[in-house]
C-alpha cells in the first residue's frame, strides 16, 4: 500500500515541479521583453546645479528655470530631485533678497512660494549626486531625496556648472568623469530605474560628458562640442552678475510659448538652436534612443503626460468586497510580476511536503490542514466572523442546558 | 412573624433595585455631558489596549482593506474589531458620539453586577451550608450577615472607578464580563460557561489566563468553604460525643453531617478543559479567518500578545512598568520583562497551596496582583477587584488599615489626574510627580491584598477556636 501511494506522490511531485518550472520561464520571458512591453507611467526630473560663488549666480538661475518649467508642465515635487550647491537667493550680495531672475527685465522671481529644494549646499556632491542616480542610499536617508524611479520612468537629467573635457565640475573641488556617469547610468538599466533618460547639459565643451555612454535608451544633448565653451547670454547690471546662460535661455524660449498640451516634438526643440546665437554647436547623440525624435513629444521628458485608462466601475472606499475582485482582476490583467508567482510557489511546495508528511505524522495534521484548507476557501469574511460571533450564543445556551 | 420577614426581605430587595437604576441613569447623565467630560483621553481610563478611539482606528484601518494592526493602534482581537468596530463608526443626529458603544458598556456593567451577585447569593449559600455542617450556631446564625451579593453588585456599580471607565469608553467593562462570567460558570459547576469565560478573558487580554488554578480548585472541590482541617476535627468530636449504644444510626448521622466534599471530583475539570479546547478550537478558528490576509495568527499573536507582554507602548499609564521601561537598558530589558511578568507567576502557587479551601477568594486574589503587575493597567480592572472584595464583606469585616486604604484611593484618584496635568500640560512638573502617584497607587494595592488575605486567615482562626474549646473541654 504504502509503495502504491509513493508512486502516485511521485507522479504528482513530477508533474508539479515541470508546472513550476514552465512558470519560472513564463515569467523569464515577460521580464525580458524589456521596454516595449513596459508601459510609461511617470516622469522624474533630476535637475543639478553644481557651482558654488555668488558669480555663477546664472547657474543657480538656469536651473530654478528649468524647475520652474517642468513644474509648469505637469511634474510634482514629489518627482523632481533639485541640487542647488549654493545659495543665491539668500545670499549676502544679493540685491534682491529672496529673489532670483533669470532676466534683466525681472519680470519672473524664479525664488517665489514654491521651491523645494532636496539636496542643498554642501550636499551636492559627486557622491550625492551618483547615489541619487543608482539609489544606493543609507537607510536614514528620506524618501524626498531618493530617486524612486521604476521601469516605466522617463528621466529628464539637467546638469549645469563649469565643465570641460569629460569633466565636469561639483563646488569647485571635485569633479565627475564621463566614465562615472556611464557607469552611473548603466547601473541604472541594469537595475531598471528608467524607461527613457534624456540628459541635458549646459557647461563649456559639454558633449563630451556623455561620450562613454553606452545603455540604451538614453537621449543626449549638450550645449558645446569638445573645444567649444558655452557663454552666458546677458549680465544683469542691476544685480551685477550674468543671469542666464545662452543654450538655457534659447531653452526656455522654447518652452515659454508651450503648454501641458502641446504635441511638439523633440525634434522641433533640438532644431531650435541657432549655432551662431548660442556661439557654439548644440550636439546630440541619438544613436542609444531607439524612437524617432519627430514622433516623440517634449511632454515625455518635461512634463507629465500620463495615459489614461478608463473603467466603468464604480471605485468606493467602503465596500471591501469590491476591492478585493477589483485586485484579483488588475492581477490577472497585467503580466503577472514575479511577486506573485513567488507567492504561489511556496503554497504549492507546501502542499508537496505535506503530502510527503501526511503518513508520518497521523491524523491532527491532516485535521489542521484541513482546517486551513477551509479557512483558505472563505470569501466573505466579515460575514463569516459576524455569524460566528451571534452563533456563540445558542451554542453556549445548547451547552449549558446540556450539562445542567 | 413571617409577614413582616416577607416585607423586609422586599424592602431589602426595593431598595437594592432602587440603587441599580439610580446607577444606569447615573451613567446615561454622564453620558450625555459634552464629549463624555474627555474622560476617554484620560491615562488612567484609556490605555493602549482598551481605548476605543483606538479599536475604532482599526476598524477603519479594516474597512480600507488594510491589516487593523498597521500603524501600531490597535493591539486587541480582531472579534472585539467585528463586535464593536461598526457600533463606532455609526452616528445619530443630535446625540453625542460613540452612544452605542457606551450604551453596550452600560449593559455590560448591568450584567457584571448582576453575575456578581448571583455569585456573591451562591458563595453564601454554600457558605451558610458549611457552617451549619461545623455545627457554629453563632456564626451561620447571625443575624447581621450582610447580604454579600447585593452589596458586591452595589459596589462595583457604584464605583467611581467603574462609572468612569465605562462612560470613558474603554473596553475593561467587557473584559471584566467575561472573567465574571467564567467565575459565575464555575460558582455553578457548569463547565461549558466556565470554559467559554476563561478562554474569552484569556483571549482579550491575556493576564487573566492564571485564573485557571481558581478554576480548577472551584469546579473540583467547590465554592469557599472554611479548612478542611475543621471538618475532620468536627468529625472527631462528634465521634468521640456519641455513645457507644446508638452507634448504628449514629454513625449514619455522623457520616452524613460530614458530608462536605473533600475530595477532589475530577469529572467536572476534565469536562471544562474538553470545554476549553473547544471554545478555544472555535476562537482560533474565527481569528484565524479574519486576519488570514493580514499574515495569519502568527501575526496576530505578534501584535496582540506580543505587544502586551514585551511592553512596546510606554506612554504613561497608572501602572508602574513605563517609567522603568523607559529609563531599562536594552541589554536587560528582557531580563526585567521576564522578572515583572514572573513577580505574577510565582505569587501563584503558594497562595493556591494556602488558600485552595477559598477558590473564590483565591481568584480575587489573582485580579488584583495581575491587574497591579500587568503591563498596561488601568481603572478598569481595580473596578473589577473592588467589586469582587464586596463578596467577601462577611469574612473580611476585620480587614485592618480598611479606612487608610479608602483614604489612599480616593487621594491617588484624585491627585494622579492633577499631577497629569502639572506635568503634561502645565510643564510645572515632571515624570517624576506622575510616577509618584503610580508608586502610591501600587503600595495600596499591595497593602489591600496582603491585609485581605491576612484578615482571612484570621478569620479561618477564629472559626478554629470554638471546635478546639469544645476538643479541650472533653478531653
Amino acid at each position: 500500500m504504502r509503495f502504491k501511494m509513493y508512486g502516485s506522490f511521485r507522479c504528482r511531485m513530477v508533474l508539479l515541479l515541470l508546472f513550476l518550472l514552465l512558470d519560472c520561464n513564463f515569467s523569464n520571458c515577460l521580464a525580458d521583453t524589456s521596454s516595449e512591453a513596459t508601459m510609461h507611467t511617470n516622469n522624474w526630473a533630476v535637475l543639478v546645479c553644481t557651482s558654488r560663488f555668488w558669480f555663477n549666480y546664472r547657474h543657480m538661475a538656469n536651473t530654478l528655470s528649468l524647475y520652474r518649467t517642468v513644474k509648469r508642465l505637469g511634474i510634482p515635487d514629489e518627482r523632481i530631485i533639485l541640487m542647488l550647491a549654493d545659495d543665491m537667493a539668500c545670499n549676502a550680495r544679493n540685491k534682491y533678497p529672496a529673489q532670483v531672475f533669470n532676466n534683466e527685465n525681472h519680470k519672473l522671481n524664479l525664488y517665489g512660494d514654491n521651491v523645494e529644494v532636496d539636496y542643498r549646499g554642501y550636499e551636492v556632491t559627486v557622491e550625492n549626486f551618483l547615489r541619487v542616480l543608482t539609489g544606493r542610499h543609507e537607510n536614514a536617508v528620506p524618501r524626498s531625496k531618493r530617486l524612486l524611479s521604476d521601469e516605466g520612468s522617463h528621466i529628464l537629467l539637467y546638469m549645469t556648472g563649469h565643465g570641460g573635457d569629460e569633466f565636469l565640475k561639483f563646488q569647485d573641488s571635485e569633479e565627475l568623469q564621463s566614465h562615472d556617469l556611464a557607469d552611473a547610468v548603466k547601473q541604472m538599466k541594469e537595475k531598471r530605474r528608467f524607461k527613457e533618460l534624456l540628459i541635458m547639459v549646459d557647461t563649456c565643451q559639454a558633449a563630451t560628458l556623455f561620450s562613454q555612454l553606452q545603455s540604451p535608451g538614453v537621449l543626449t544633448i549638450g550645449s558645446s562640442m569638445k573645444g567649444e565653451n558655452s557663454y552666458s547670454h546677458h549680465l544683469d547690471s542691476d544685480v551685477g552678475v550674468s543671469v542666464v546662460d545662452r543654450f538655457t535661455f534659447y531653452t526656455l524660449g522654447f518652452f515659454e510659448r508651450l503648454n501641458m498640451y502641446n504635441n511638439d516634438s523633440l525634434i522641433s526643440l533640438f532644431s531650435s538652436y541657432n549655432p551662431s546665437m548660442l556661439m557654439s554647436t548644440a550636439y546630440y547623440r541619438t544613436d542609444l534612443y531607439q524612437r524617432h525624435l519627430e514622433e516623440v513629444p517634449v511632454t515625455n521628458f518635461f512634463g507629465s503626460v500620463m495615459e489614461m485608462i478608463h473603467t466603468d466601475s464604480a471605485y468606493s472606499l467602503l465596500s471591501r468586497k469590491e476591492s478585493f475582485r477589483v485586485e484579483i482582476k488588475m492581477s490577472a490583467d497585467k503580466s503577472v510580476p514575479d511577486k506573485k508567482r513567488l507567492m504561489d510557489n511556496p503554497s504549492r511546495l507546501d502542499q508537496i511536503s505535506e503530502l510527503n508528511i501526511e503518513d508520518q505524522h497521523g491524523a491532527l495534521k491532516r485535521i489542521w490542514s484541513t482546517i486551513q484548507k477551509e479557512m483558505e476557501k472563505v470569501e466573505d469574511v466579515d460575514a463569516f466572523v459576524s455569524y460566528g460571533l451571534v452563533l456563540i450564543v445558542p451554542l453556549l445556551t445548547v451547552s449549558m442546558w446540556l450539562t445542567w | 412573624m413571617e409577614p413582616k420577614e416577607q416585607s423586609k426581605e422586599k424592602k431589602e430587595k426595593l431598595w437594592f433595585w432602587n440603587w441599580v437604576i439610580a446607577s444606569v441613569i447615573f451613567r446615561l447623565v454622564l453620558i450625555y455631558f459634552p464629549k463624555n467630560l474627555n474622560l476617554a483621553s484620560r491615562p488612567e481610563v484609556s490605555t493602549p489596549l482598551t481605548s476605543l478611539r483606538r479599536l475604532a482606528e482599526g476598524y477603519w484601518l479594516k474597512q480600507l482593506s488594510m491589516s487593523p494592526y498597521a500603524g501600531s493602534m490597535y493591539h486587541g482581537s480582531p472579534l472585539l474589531l467585528s463586535l464593536l468596530g461598526p457600533l463606532t463608526v455609526k452616528r445619530i443626529e443630535g446625540q453625542p458620539d460613540h452612544l452605542l458603544c457606551s450604551l453596550v458598556f452600560v449593559i455590560a456593567d448591568i450584567v457584571n453586577a448582576m453575575l456578581i451577585r448571583a455569585t456573591g447569593q451562591n458563595l453564601q449559600m454554600e457558605y451558610t451550608r458549611s457552617l451549619k455542617l461545623l455545627d457554629h450556631v453563632k456564626l451561620s446564625e447571625k443575624p447581621e450577615i450582610i447580604p454579600s451579593g447585593d452589596i458586591a453588585a452595589l459596589v462595583y456599580l457604584w464605583n467611581p472607578f467603574t462609572i468612569v471607565a465605562c462612560v470613558g469608553l474603554s473596553t475593561s467593562p467587557i473584559e471584566n464580563l467575561a472573567i465574571i462570567l467564567s467565575l459565575y460558570g464555575a460558582c455553578k459547576r457548569q463547565a461549558p460557561l466556565a470554559a467559554f469565560g476563561w478562554v474569552i478573558a484569556t483571549h482579550l487580554s491575556l493576564y487573566p489566563a492564571i485564573l485557571i488554578i481558581p478554576m480548577i480548585l472551584l469546579l473540583g472541590y467547590g465554592t469557599d468553604t472554611p479548612p478542611r482541617k475543621l471538618f475532620l476535627q468536627r468529625r472527631n468530636v462528634e465521634v468521640g460525643d456519641n455513645p457507644p449504644n446508638d452507634r448504628c444510626c449514629e454513625r449514619e448521622e455522623v457520616v452524613h453531617r460530614s458530608e462536605v466534599p473533600h475530595v477532589f471530583s475530577w469529572r467536572p475539570v476534565i469536562h471544562f478543559f474538553c470545554w476549553t479546547s473547544l471554545w478555544s478550537v472555535y476562537v482560533l478558528v474565527l481569528c484565524g479567518i479574519s486576519v488570514k490576509q493580514y499574515g495569519g495568527l502568527w501575526e496576530l499573536f505578534k501584535r496582540t500578545y506580543g505587544f502586551m507582554l514585551t511592553v512596546q507602548d510606554l506612554s504613561p499609564n497608572i501602572g508602574v512598568l513605563w517609567y522603568f521601561f523607559a529609563e531599562v537598558f536594552d541589554f536587560f530589558r528582557n531580563f526585567f520583562l521576564i522578572v515583572f511578568h514572573g513577580n505574577i507567576l510565582f505569587m501563584m502557587l503558594p497562595l493556591a497551596i494556602r488558600l485552595k479551601h477559598r477558590p473564590c477568594f483565591l481568584a480575587f486574589v489573582y485580579i488584583a496582583i495581575s491587574s497591579m503587575l500587568k503591563s498596561y493597567p488601568s481603572v478598569g480592572d481595580s473596578a473589577l477587584y473592588l467589586g469582587l472584595l464586596g463578596l467577601f464583606v462577611n469574612e473580611l469585616a476585620d480587614m485592618q488599615f480598611s479606612f487608610f486604604l479608602f483614604c489612599g484611593y480616593v487621594g491617588v484618584s484624585l491627585l494622579s489626574p492633577v499631577m497629569h496635568n502639572l506635568w503634561i500640560w502645565r510643564g510645572t512638573g515632571n515624570a517624576n510627580f506622575y510616577f509618584a502617584t503610580a508608586m502610591a497607587y501600587a503600595c495600596l494595592q499591595i497593602i489591600l491584598v496582603v491585609e485581605s488575605v491576612s484578615a482571612m486567615l484570621n478569620h479561618d482562626r477564629k472559626l478554629r477556636k470554638p471546635l478546639t474549646e469544645l476538643q479541650d473541654g472533653k478531653n
